[in-house]
């Protein structure tokens, strides 16, 4: 199973707002009923009642969400045969790619690393679209598969605070038509 | 000839009076103190947060240099004023039941304090900028924007502020757990498996919880800090970097998270006295709290989901944590607040709305942080401004507004009135307009992938903050109008310090008036500690004795010629080896100290006890940097002496920590030694 469809992040973000605008709308309704005259004898058996289907709810949903996520997981895993190592280095305030350019389809893994301190490796498409992160540290390499599909030129922006110029930490890397 | 008929209107609910308590002098004062501390702090603070999003926007034209140092000093600010006004607000409830000591208290918040000037000194005038999470090594590589001397000022700083915390909450947990059978009494477990008829309150169990868990992340925090400020001094101490970011975000995130259970621990007991109804201790509510004690110490590593190097089974079980530990907040806390509130004629004052707008907050940014929780979806989110997003709404429309609603709670009380209902109408609109927007603005720069912590903003995004900048603006103008509302109280409070308005009739006329009376003189009593016992120590039975001298017998080996050549291969090994002599000489004190004889010597030394348990493991981690164990190993005798100084520092904290009392003794124990294994694991240089 897979989450990556359409741009998740709008999905995400209309996912929050709904949920935002639901409990808005619950708190109204309390706030508003709270000037009433309810025995709380009354409000303790609904109340209560209510509350073990409330957490029933939540156990189901976060049984749901977290189990599909697990099958989500961006970790790589196993050697990298059949993908092209891209070497990337970052640090104050460069990044450094090798290769610097792949063929559109190809099956990338990112060999992040660091040499000063923290850094963030997040890869925007060439539509602006943050495709996803991975932390470079110092000491150490973290691995990020991705399939880059779509021709044009990627950007890499610093997803980690690391210093004077973070902000302006940028790299670019080409996929190019297959 | 006149009559009273009733107190004048109070801005409690008149159902309260059955369930509160008359505050004493000493929970106002101090409750204040800290609480306004903590606001002015807050306040100038989130001047500096607007400046930097007036910058964003490129309204103001401020240097990145400056961004920075304004960003280190905002976050280290704000969650320092947070704690100051957070750890006062519960101290106000607590003390009604447990006989907390305002000595502690002063220390804990001369030392907090002090800290935050130093903070201030290293950012404003040192101009370090290394944001308040410091991740090494980050500090050290300036880029040529603020001196050495910066960082060391910077991290005392922390480490007092850290102390201070440490003081509170050991004198926390020394009293809930001393006053309520225990440690397993003070969560309310004996209550739960019908050991005990009633549970403890509320506030109290919340604070053993907090005690318990703020210890372990200040250790944390303060084992990095006292590593960072080792580097700053020699720059050959070295550090494993996934083991650092693993303790500054075990230590930042728990604090930050323990901010709102501070706060929430105090309105268990503000917000019933305007709804009527007292706050019912269900064994729901001691599960719920008992989840949360393991859930707010195991969620941090959701920071460490993009460090693929970090063990799975880590990144899966804090995803899981992160998620349950929302279901206490929805499940328990904010749903049997609303039961409170649902039509209880909820009294709606400056205070008590606050308090209803603070549950508003922590369930709409709770939300949003369940979601940045979820691994796929953090791949997506991570380090943009979602983040930002979501703990500010729990940071400024909860905990804010509950510290805000604690000055209220306290002013109202005291002047028997509230401001008016225009006034705190406007108040409110500005909050929720200024103060949604403002986050709503960056949970949709954080769907669009903006990054957070930049000084200068990606093209075509400037926007977002031009209208952030407005709502931050409109959020700025009300809390101006909270508090100035807190100011007219405030001097109604004052004027009113010698007597109460009373509801009075003429008997004559039968028409009805309000008369001044004069204020009782006599107070609350307060709960009275148990005088001091000399068997109240951590190892208190035979058996417990034996059990310590075994261990003493154990740790002997790391004095072992054998053991201690093997541990030269490594600098973690030899650390780790030190982390043996200590923990020998800990345990020897920690025996020698419990014995009933040499207790009744030592006596009752509890404020010197808990200086020398945070002092003595700090001094033993400070003198493993190099500059300062170099020249003792030309001589294979200073070399022994010096492990024997390793030991040394454990018996004088061993000894400390026998002055603690059972369970905040073996707590400060166990830190101790914890402290110094982290240390061993996060070192890797020197």
């Amino acid at each position: 199973m897979s989450l990556h469809y359409g741009h998740p992040q709008i999905a995400i973000g209309l996912v929050f707002a709904v949920l935002a605008f639901l409990l808005a709308t619950v708190f109204v309704v309390i706030a508003v009923q709270a000037g009433s005259d309810v025995g709380f004898e009354r409000v303790h058996a609904v109340g209560y009642w209510l509350r073990k289907r409330w957490l029933a709810l939540l156990l189901v949903v976060g049984v749901f969400v977290v189990g599909i996520s697990l099958f989500d997981l961006p970790y790589a895993s196993g050697g990298p045969s059949g993908r092209t190592v891209v070497k990337v280095t970052g640090g104050q305030f460069f990044w450094s790619l090798q290769p610097g350019s792949v063929p559109a389809g190809t099956r990338v893994r990112f060999d992040v690393t660091a040499v000063d301190v923290n850094h963030g490796f997040g890869l925007y498409d060439a539509h602006g679209h943050l495709i996803g992160s991975v932390q470079a540290m110092p000491g150490y390499h973290n691995k990020l598969d991705l399939t880059l599909s779509q021709a044009g030129v990627y950007r890499i922006r610093c997803l980690e605070f690391c210093g004077l110029n973070h902000s302006v930490m940028q790299s670019t890397f080409t996929v190019t038509r297959g | 000839m006149a009559s009273i008929i009733a107190s004048a209107p109070s801005a409690l609910h008149p159902r309260a009076a059955a369930f509160t308590e008359e505050a004493r002098q000493i929970e106002r004062r101090i409750g204040l103190l800290f609480a306004a501390t903590g606001v002015v702090l807050i306040l100038l603070m989130g001047v500096l947060g607007l400046i930097m999003r007036l910058t964003q926007a490129t309204v103001i034209d401020l240097s990145p240099a400056w961004f920075y140092r304004l960003m280190t000093l905002h976050g280290m600010g704000m969650i320092t004023g947070a704690l100051i006004a957070a750890m006062g607000a519960l101290w106000y409830v607590l003390h009604e039941s447990v006989p907390l000591r305002a000595g502690h208290m002063l220390a804990s918040y001369t030392l907090t304090v002090s800290g935050a000037v130093g903070v201030l000194v290293a950012t404003l005038v040192g101009g370090f900028g290394a944001g308040w999470t410091f991740l090494p090594p980050l500090s050290f590589f300036p880029a040529g924007q603020w001196p050495t001397w910066s960082e060391s000022v910077f991290f005392v700083g922390m480490l007092m502020v850290g102390s201070g915390f440490f003081v509170y909450c050991i004198d926390v947990l020394r009293q809930t757990t001393s006053t309520y059978g225990g440690l397993t009494g003070a969560l309310g477990w004996r209550f739960l498996r019908g050991r005990e008829p009633e549970a403890p309150p509320a506030p109290v169990i919340a604070a053993t919880v907090i005690a318990f868990d703020g210890l372990l992340a200040m250790s944390a925090g303060m084992t990095i800090g006292l590593g960072l400020l080792g580097r700053t001094y020699d720059s050959r101490v070295g550090f494993d970097l996934l083991a650092s970011k693993n303790l500054v975000y075990f230590f930042g995130h728990t604090i930050a998270n323990l901010l709102i259970y501070l706060a929430a621990g105090a309105v268990y007991v503000l917000l019933p006295r305007y709804a009527g109804r007292a706050y019912e201790v269900t064994k729901v509510f001691v599960a719920g709290w008992g989840v949360a004690l393991v859930l707010i110490l195991t969620v941090y590593s959701h920071h460490l989901y993009m460090d693929f190097v970090q063990p799975r089974w880590a990144e899966i079980t804090s995803e899981i944590s992160s998620y349950a530990s929302a279901l206490p907040v929805a499940v328990i806390t904010i749903y049997s607040m609303t039961m409170l509130v649902w039509g209880s004629r909820y009294r709606w004052t400056l205070a008590s709305t606050l308090l209803y707008l603070g549950l508003v907050g922590w369930a709409i940014g709770g939300t949003g942080a369940v979601i940045d929780s979820i691994i796929p979806f953090n791949f997506r989110l991570h380090n943009t401004v979602w983040v930002v997003a979501h703990f500010h709404t729990y940071l400024m429309l909860t905990v804010v507004v509950w510290l805000l609603a604690f000055i209220a709670h306290v002013l109202e009380r005291d002047a028997g009135e509230t401001s008016s209902k225009t006034a705190r109408i406007w108040t409110m609109a500005l909050l929720l307009v200024g103060g949604f927007g403002l986050t709503g603005t960056w949970f949709v720069e954080g769907t669009l992938g903006i990054p957070r912590r930049y000084a200068i903003q990606p093209p075509g995004t400037v926007g977002y903050s031009l209208v952030g900048s407005i709502f931050a603006m409109v959020f700025a103008l009300g809390v101006l109008a909270c508090v100035t509302q807190l100011v007219l109280l405030g001097q109604t409070a004052w004027g009113r310090r010698h007597y109460v308005l009373v509801d009075h009739m003429d008997s004559w006329t039968g028409s009805h008036y309000q008369a001044r009376v004069a204020r009782a003189d006599g107070e609350r009593t307060a709960v009275e500690a148990a005088p001091w016992a000399p068997g109240d120590v951590p190892l208190a039975s035979p058996g417990q004795l034996c059990i310590g001298a075994a261990a003493c017998v154990v740790a002997l080996a790391s004095f072992f010629p054998q053991v201690v050549k093997a541990s030269e291969t490594s600098i973690r090994y030899h650390h780790l080896d030190h982390a043996g002599h200590f923990f020998l000489g800990l345990m020897f004190g920690l025996v020698i100290g419990s014995l009933p004889a040499v207790s009744r010597q030592l006596g009752d030394r509890s404020a010197l006890g808990l200086a020398t348990v945070i002092v003595a493991p700090a001094g033993m981690m400070l003198v493993m940097v190099p500059r300062f164990y170099e020249p003792l190993e030309r001589h294979p005798f200073e070399h022994s002496l010096y492990h024997l100084a390793m030991a040394a520092f454990g018996l004088v904290a061993g000894l400390a920590a026998s002055r603690l009392g059972r369970v905040g003794g073996r707590m400060s124990a166990f830190l101790s030694v914890g402290m110094v294994l982290l240390f061993a694991a996060a070192m890797k240089g020197g």
